[in-house]
């Protein structure tokens, strides 16, 4: 270990950020952020336009200092160790930051020879990024030519190449179409598997959902919830059961059925042959059917639906707009 | 998160093999990355498209300029028995390094902007290196227009300095030397003011003012009074007439040493001044 590595309780947390807060002359930016992102895990950090999530990002990857707080990154502090951070993460900016005269390949091969690579050593390795984000057919064209989604794939492999322990990406998928998107999320995926740990802006709930093992929301500077996606979605309200069957009688008849097993079904506003059951897992779907059979109804349509994170988001960001 | 591990886990390649199969590179040297910087400058000489405007545009303004400006060697102010083109020449060289000092501090502001100066700012590199390789670049690529510019106006006009080649390859190392220097100051406002849009006027400006109240066109004897005062105190005028006592054969070590020594003084003060700003920018 080098100097300035501390091993303390944290040995596991990559991220480490502590009353964190940046101004710009009047704005905060960021307001006393704290968070912690343990080694291999992926923090998905989820806010509207403003929020601060850039700032959050750009601090960490050491490119501005923070007014207060503390941050450290894979063990070293952002402000004091920034060369010893700078060797260990990789970013990818919220707008693609390629060099748009040199071509694909030759972007890759640039910060692979700065990283202290051989020439020989900087070329296979930007074949094998090129070859992995499908740009191998481009290699050898002008980034200025790629698309968007090109473009913020050839930044996502140069953010690659120093095979980072720490990445932060920051709206990796804004402006990619949907195959590119699940493209990308499964190279984030597989890097994570393979030790990374990852900070991820977005303002796709799905894809914090998807990616992210917790998710931390930012509004205003603040952080207002955090948490797993699951107990996130526990804040929004319950899963639901919701059952349509075929004549008034049936509703009654169920409704009564399912009252006497726990559950507490109500009819839905809109559709006065559909009942609403909340449930506490899709385990007690079992007991909605048994009910219906039992009441002797027949069922026209079944379905289970999980809150989204759409729900707790406006819910949070609710809140904190009334507040 | 579990269940789409599993599911992309499965037959696919990895990316990155943990472990000593693929150890972290180990970091480049600042030599490494001033060559490796400078070098990706430089590549824009492969592309003729990028190059041929760079070289035409003063070889198109010394076709107007010397048309212009002919009868002035008809004027009593203008050195007897020296054609208007050797007059011209040296000078335009040496005006020709302030476009392209200008060039360099738009071409840095164009890329804090567009990202990539965010990346290397990202990486494990020192931040002088990424202007330090510029400054090589451009100067070198001025370097290259200002040699077309010569070879344009012996082949085509008619320069012949009395100097011969010695006294225009002088012409050529203050002028180069000017675009180094000037280089460092445009780098070090863009530095500061961080958008192009703010400093195309102000080195529009003070490339007007530089080139049009010296020597470059006219003899100083030929300007009006307040003009004169300041055109001969023009730092331009002081690096054209050494250009252009070289390029007449009036060689002796101080006519190259001081412009040189003058350029050295402003890197050495505005340097350190750009990298600090680039540093503190983000
Ligand atoms: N360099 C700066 N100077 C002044 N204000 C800034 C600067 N950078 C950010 N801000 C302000 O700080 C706040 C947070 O900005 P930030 O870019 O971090 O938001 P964000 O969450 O990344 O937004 P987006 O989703 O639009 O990218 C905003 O109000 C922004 O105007
Ligand atoms: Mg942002």
């Amino acid at each position: 270990m080098k100097d300035g590595r501390t091993k303390d309780k944290h040995v596991d947390a990559v991220i480490e950020v502590a009353g964190l807060s940046k101004t710009f002359g009047s704005v905060a930016a960021l307001d006393d952020v704290s968070l912690s992102v343990q080694k291999g895990s992926v923090l998905g950090l989820l806010g509207h336009n403003g929020a601060g999530k850039t700032t959050l990002v750009n601090i960490l990857s050491t490119l501005l200092r923070p007014s207060r707080g503390r941050a450290r990154v894979a063990g070293f502090d952002v402000v004091g160790d920034g060369v010893e951070v700078r060797r260990r993460i990789g970013l990818t900016g919220q707008y693609a930051a390629v060099d748009e005269t040199l071509s694909g390949r030759d972007n890759l091969i640039l910060i692979a020879r700065l990283l202290g690579a051989g020439r020989a050593e900087a070329a296979a390795r930007a074949d094998e990024l090129l070859e992995i984000f499908q740009l191998s057919d481009a290699a050898r064209r002008r980034a200025k030519t790629y698309s968007g989604g090109m473009r913020r794939r050839l930044d996502l492999a140069a953010s690659l190449v120093g095979r980072p322990d720490v990445l932060f990406l920051d709206e990796p998928t804004t402006g990619l179409d949907p195959v590119a998107r699940r493209g990308l999320w499964q190279v984030v995926e597989r890097l994570v598997k393979d030790g990374a740990t990852v900070l991820l802006t977005t303002q796709y709930l799905d894809e914090a959902d998807y990616l992210a093992d917790s998710i931390t929301v930012l509004a205003k500077g603040r952080i207002v919830a955090s948490g797993t996606a699951e107990e996130l979605k526990g804040r929004a309200g319950s899963r639901n059961v919701s059952v349509t069957l075929r004549t008034d009688e049936a509703v009654l008849r169920t409704t009564e059925v399912l009252r006497r097993s726990g559950l507490d079904p109500a009819p839905d506003d809109e559709d006065g042959l559909v009942l609403i059951v909340p449930v506490h897992d899709s385990t007690e779907i079992a007991t909605v059917v048994r009910a219906t059979d039992e009441a002797g109804a027949d069922i026209a349509g079944l379905a289970y639906a999980e809150p989204t994170l759409d729900d707790v988001y406006m819910a949070l960001n609710h809140s904190s707009a009334v507040r | 998160m579990s269940t789409v591990t599993e599911q992309a886990a499965e037959g696919r390649p990895a990316i990155d093999e943990p472990g000593p199969a693929a150890p972290r590179y180990q970091g480049s040297g600042i030599l490494r990355q001033i060559s490796v910087l400078s070098g990706r400058s430089l590549r824009v000489l492969r592309d003729p498209a990028m190059v041929l405007p760079g070289v035409l545009e003063p070889i198109l303004m010394l076709t107007v300029f010397s048309q212009v400006f002919k009868s002035v060697s008809q004027t009593s102010a203008f050195p007897p028995g020296v054609s208007y083109i050797d007059f011209l020449l040296p000078a335009f060289l040496v005006t020709s390094a302030v476009s392209a000092g200008l060039k360099s501090g738009v071409a840095l502001t164009t890329e804090m902007n567009n990202g990539i100066i965010a990346r290397f700012r990202s990486m494990p590199i020192h931040t002088g290196s990424v202007l330090v390789g510029r400054s090589i670049a451009d100067t070198a690529l001025a370097g290259v227009n200002m040699l077309a510019l010569l070879v344009a106006g012996a082949l085509v006009f008619g320069f012949d300095p009395a100097g011969g080649f010695l006294g225009a390859a002088g012409c050529l190392a203050i002028a180069m030397a000017l675009s180094w220097s000037l280089g460092w100051v445009f780098m070090a406002m863009s530095a500061w003011l961080r958008r192009p849009e703010a400093l195309q006027p102000i080195g529009g400006i003070l490339n007007l003012v530089l080139l049009f109240a010296s020597n470059a066109f006219v003899p100083v004897e030929g300007l009006p009074g307040w003009l004169r005062t300041f055109a001969s105190v023009n730092p331009m005028s002081q690096a054209i007439t050494a250009a252009r006592d070289l390029s007449m054969g009036e060689v002796d070590a101080g006519t190259l040493l001081a412009p040189l020594g003058i350029c050295a003084v402003i890197v050495a003060i505005t340097a350190p001044l750009a990298i600090r700003s680039f540093r503190r920018s983000a």
